[in-house]
């Protein structure tokens, strides 16, 4: 998985695949992600082609992180295999999910 | 319509020239008494041949109906049982026996639906609890990483320390006696700085053993994390299309043998209706029960006058015979050759019913029809 932060580290653009092996660069990611002064964040998932379990894991973890921290997370734009993922795990019941 | 009379006497007195013509006219009378008497015979004959062919016809409707009606009530009670089969074929297509007990199939999609969402919630919280794991993992491997460090820090230390220790000795015996309390605390220093270099082994030893430990359960927990359950997660999906695919066929069976109780419960209504509508054959005898009774008392009515005729006029028991071109004129209207036949023997050979050897209609296989085609 590659990302690039935008808008001022309020948002991130994730390509590729989100798999356990990503486990650390994700991490790391979002510490810089919640670590800003931005309420609300944004992962955008335009340009993730795939998710595996582990990557659902880590989205669940991140979310726990960023209450804690008092931030919101959006997950922005789920598509194809992601996008199916997300509904059959019912994921829009757990994040805001924005289209 | 006879001539002449008592009238025509009155008026004209005796006549010798018509004493010829009065017998004359008493034969002429005589003759059209002996016809009215052989046509009444006939007419009684054919009242009794009548009368014989509407007891037929009536045994042979009887007999009929009653096995036609006997087919439609077998057929009503099949009918029934069909209706009643296919009913439960309904119940078959809605639902499935578990243990006994009936279960909707619309229920078990949603017992399964239930169960693998279920599934993947467990799978979800595997997954997160296992990346939680991973990081805890992760934190603790650089933490044991910086202690290493401290130790090798504290290792280079303890050498400084004993190699101060290792010069004040030396420095102590050079000065001799003045020396020999400094050379007792150098000699403790290098004593510490021994006990010390022996904990920071066994640190090092127990660090390693730490170090090792999280590596071998990094090694298990990322076996466990990286089973990817994504074809799991999709597999709920397959199921969900399976499910839906399911219902749909039993909704769909359920419709046609829906449609099918109806067609069945409709036709059993209609051979009920026909059983009802076949026992008409009650009334069509009595009808014509009333027909030979009426028939049985002219013909008792053309015999009295008949009886009475002859009492009163002897001549005519010489009456001539039976007018067989008229009675040939009334066969040949009758289209049934059987009917005919039976009317000849009847009419014209004088034989009695029992005496006819042509069996009557009713003996006609019925399967095909006793109705003669011209």
């Amino acid at each position: 998985m590659q990302f690039q932060f935008v808008s001022n580290d309020a948002c991130v653009q994730m390509t590729g695949d989100l798999t356990f092996t990503d486990h650390a660069v994700f991490k790391a990611m979002t510490d810089r992600l919640f670590g800003g002064g931005n309420v609300s964040v944004t992962m955008d998932l335009a340009k993730l082609e795939f998710i595996d379990s582990a990557g659902l894991g880590m989205l669940l973890l991140a979310k726990d992180t960023a209450e804690k921290a008092g931030r919101k997370l959006v997950l922005r734009s789920p598509g194809g295999q992601v996008k199916r993922m997300f509904g059959l795990t019912k994921f829009d019941t757990l994040f805001a999910v924005e289209e | 319509m006879l001539r002449g009379g008592p009238v025509a006497e009155a008026e004209h007195g005796p006549d010798i020239a018509a004493v010829p013509r009065a017998s004359e006219a008493a034969s002429e009378q005589t003759e059209l008494l002996q016809r009215w008497m052989a046509l009444a015979g006939m007419q009684q004959r054919v009242i009794d041949a009548l009368v014989a062919e509407i007891s037929s016809t009536s045994a042979f409707v009887e007999t009929e109906a009653e096995a036609l009606s006997g087919r439609f009530q077998r057929l009503a009670h099949s009918a029934e049982q069909q209706t009643a089969r296919v009913g439960s074929m309904s119940a078959l297509a809605k639902e499935i026996e578990v243990n006994g007990e009936p279960v909707p199939i619309e229920r078990i999609a949603g017992l399964l639906e239930g169960t693998l969402s279920d599934v993947v919630t467990k799978i979800l919280m595997l997954s997160k609890d296992s990346m939680s794991m991973v990081y805890a993992l992760d934190g603790l491997n650089a933490n044991v990483i910086q202690v290493d460090k401290c130790m090798a820090q504290l290792g280079r230390i303890n050498k400084t320390t004993n190699m101060l220790a290792l010069n004040a000795r030396i420095e102590a015996e050079r000065a001799g006696t003045a020396g020999m309390a400094f050379r007792v605390v150098a000699g403790e220093v290098q004593e510490l700085s021994k006990a010390t270099e022996a904990l920071a082994r066994e640190m090092q030893a127990e660090i390693k053993s730490v170090t090792a430990g999280i590596a071998d359960g990094q090694t298990t927990l990322k076996r466990v994390a990286t089973v990817d359950m994504s074809e799991n997660i999709m597999a709920k999906d397959r199921l969900e299309v399976l499910l839906l695919a399911l219902v749909n066929r039993s909704d769909n069976l359920s419709a046609i043998v829906g449609d099918a109780v109806r067609e069945a419960a409709q036709i059993s209504s209609d051979v009920d209706g026909m059983v009802t509508g076949i026992q008409f054959q009650d009334r069509t005898r009595q009808r014509l029960e009333h027909v030979v009774d009426t028939l049985h008392v002219i013909g008792q009515a053309l015999e009295d006058i008949r009886g009475r005729t002859k009492a009163v006029v002897p001549e005519l028991s010489g009456e001539p015979g039976s007018d067989a071109e008229w009675v040939k004129g009334l066969l040949e209207k009758f289209t049934m050759s059987e009917l005919r036949a039976r009317f000849v023997a009847q009419l014209l050979d004088g034989k009695q019913l029992g005496e006819i050897s042509d069996a009557p209609a009713h003996d006609v296989p019925s399967v095909s029809g006793s109705i003669e085609l011209f």
